[in-house]
């Protein structure tokens, strides 16, 4: 069988991984325009300012034997411009067509440009591959300051990275907090005050709306009037799939690619996964995006599974996040602000944790500083757990496996329950 | 594949697994040396207590191990052995293995100059049985097939 995967990162290595388990001949094919092996998203802000590079393999998401060991060939440097469901091939950017039987689409996402005038100059930047990690960290050591649009995990993350190098850095985020999606209020007030303690300038409920500049960029204008002279500008106000070579496909997409709990197309040869894709997500009950890493990776395995034949479902994910900026680590997941749920929630120092629940069924979850059980509580949600029983013991900072049901926790100890 | 077995009625709170397990994960494998002069590892069990009941719990070793899909750059990996294991040198201390793991059996290792370290059950690759194991006076952890 001729298997086609393109993108050579979580979901398309995972799927490698899970085909190469049972089946050792196929013949594997990973396409991605970048030219490097796959490597740790996550790190590109670390990378920029050299806390990592690409000598160390502590920046690759695979060791540099992978591809040989499982008998991959890599086409890399190349992009698809169309696939050709009937006939079962992919065209690439050289004219050259590459043949499949069963192809996965696993092209990731792409940083979402948001309108304003003066995108274009030199000096702004995005910070979603290593091309783009390139290109500013060889413009660092000319940079003063740093205007960062969006406060989400890659814009914090950056905007705390730059301040550490003694660059002045301008936080702008369009919300009433930073992270907003995935922490709440006061959540984000223990990540504003770690920014703050950095020197980043934190600007909420404002956005930017021009670049100015005559090459090079200069000034930033906000919605509010503002101005702010800068002379770099990083663009981090989300991703969103990359659909480029789909959309005029037979391939169904709404805002990423449409895929059955199989991880299937609507063209049966055709599986898709990762940040691409609109997957289920069981806590708000429907299709979405959510272009988080380790939700790539079981898409990924599980596409790879069924590609050679298996029958295995996706449960279904939701939205989880780990992140620490300054001294502070949090743990978000799930929905984490809303009315509409039973709130158990405690502050105390530097610690903090909540917990949303519906209906005895744990929904969200917050900790910030303690965050060592938190798995436990992703496993609630995943699994719809009842907690009318235990919920009365989250709020205790030494919550653990002692205050389960004697039963219950044997059984799950002994991996009966999974 | 044999993993540690928590059989939470025997345990009677000693530490003694704790105490074996930091020994065994120190440089030097001295039990003075590794609590009074080297920096001293942090233990991958942890006892947990709360009248009458007591345990130590450790990593169950998962099949489809949540940690290491979680994972940013494959640190934490499966062994040749079969046990779901950490790189050091490749862990970079993000926290997700620790927002995965359905039994929060990941601590924190945070002493490192750059990079935080994941601290777990690694099923002691230089014994037959584990530390813990050996250390229990009472059978409150044993080593079995499960």
């Amino acid at each position: 069988m001729k298997i086609v995967i393109i993108g050579n990162s979580v979901a398309g290595i995972n799927a490698v991984e899970a085909i190469r388990e049972k089946d050792k001949i196929s013949d594997i094919r990973v396409i991605s325009d970048e030219q490097t092996r796959a490597y740790s998203h996550p790190l590109l802000p670390n990378f920029v300012v050299g806390d990592v590079s690409r000598a160390e393999e502590r920046f690759y998401y695979r060791h540099r034997a992978f591809y040989e060991k499982n008998n991959v060939k890599t086409i890399l440097g190349k992009s698809v411009v169309k696939v050709f469901p009937k006939n079962k091939y992919v065209q690439l950017n050289n004219e050259e067509k590459v043949e499949y039987d069963k192809l996965l689409i696993a092209c990731g996402g792409k940083p979402i440009i948001p309108k304003m005038q003066g995108v274009e100059l030199e000096g702004v930047h995005t910070l979603t591959n290593i091309k783009s990690a390139d290109r500013l960290k060889s413009e660092l050591s000319d940079i003063k300051s740093c205007v960062v649009v969006g406060g989400g995990l890659i814009g914090s993350k950056t905007a705390e990275k730059l301040a550490k190098k003694g660059i002045k850095v301008t936080l702008v985020e369009l919300m009433k907090r930073v992270l907003f999606p995935v922490l709440d209020d006061t959540g984000a007030d223990y990540i504003h005050k770690e920014l703050k303690n950095l020197g980043v300038k934190l600007i909420l409920e404002d956005s930017v709306v021009e670049l100015k500049g005559d090459k090079k960029v200069k000034e930033v204008v906000l919605s509010s009037g503002k101005k702010i002279e800068t002379d770099s500008v990083v663009v981090a106000v989300g991703v969103r799939p990359n659909l480029d070579f789909v959309s005029d496909s037979d391939i169904e997409t709404n805002k990423g690619i449409l895929v059955n709990d199989y991880m299937q197309t609507n063209i049966d040869t055709i599986y898709a996964a990762g940040d691409v894709v609109e997957a289920y997500d069981i806590v708000i009950a429907q299709k979405r995006p959510i272009p988080i890493l380790p939700l790539a990776a079981r898409q990924g395995r599980i596409a790879g599974l069924n590609i050679i034949d298996s029958n295995i479902k996706y449960k279904g994910g939701f939205p989880t996040n780990s992140i620490t900026i300054g001294k502070t680590s949090f743990i978000s997941m799930g929905i984490v602000d809303s009315d509409e749920f039973e709130v158990l929630q405690i502050q105390n120092g530097n610690e903090y944790r909540k917990f949303l629940i519906d209906d005895n069924k744990l929904v969200g979850a917050i900790l910030v500083g303690n965050i060592e059980k938190a798995g436990m509580f992703n496993w609630m949600i995943q699994n719809k757990f009842d907690v009318s029983w235990i919920k009365d013991t989250f709020l205790n900072s030494d919550f653990g496996w002692k205050y389960f049901n004697k039963a219950f926790r044997v059984l799950r100890l002994d991996r009966k329950i999974k | 594949m044999k993993i540690v077995k928590i059989n939470e009625d025997n345990c009677i709170y000693c530490h003694l697994c704790e105490v074996a397990c930091i020994v065994e994960h120190s440089q030097s494998k001295d039990i003075i040396k590794a609590f009074k002069k080297e920096e001293r590892p942090i233990a991958r069990c942890s006892v947990e207590f709360n009248y009458p009941l007591s345990l130590s719990i450790m990593c169950r070793h998962c099949d489809d191990a949540p940690c290491m899909e979680a994972c940013q750059n494959g640190a934490m990996h499966r062994d040749e052995r079969g046990y779901v294991t950490v790189d050091s040198n490749k862990c970079v201390g993000c926290w997700m293995c620790v927002m995965a793991c359905p039994y929060g059996v990941i601590k924190r290792d945070t002493r490192r100059e750059v990079w935080g370290l994941s601290t777990k059950c690694d099923a002691c690759p230089d014994r037959k049985i584990p530390a813990c194991v050996e250390a229990c006076p009472n059978n409150a952890l044993t080593f079995e097939e499960i």
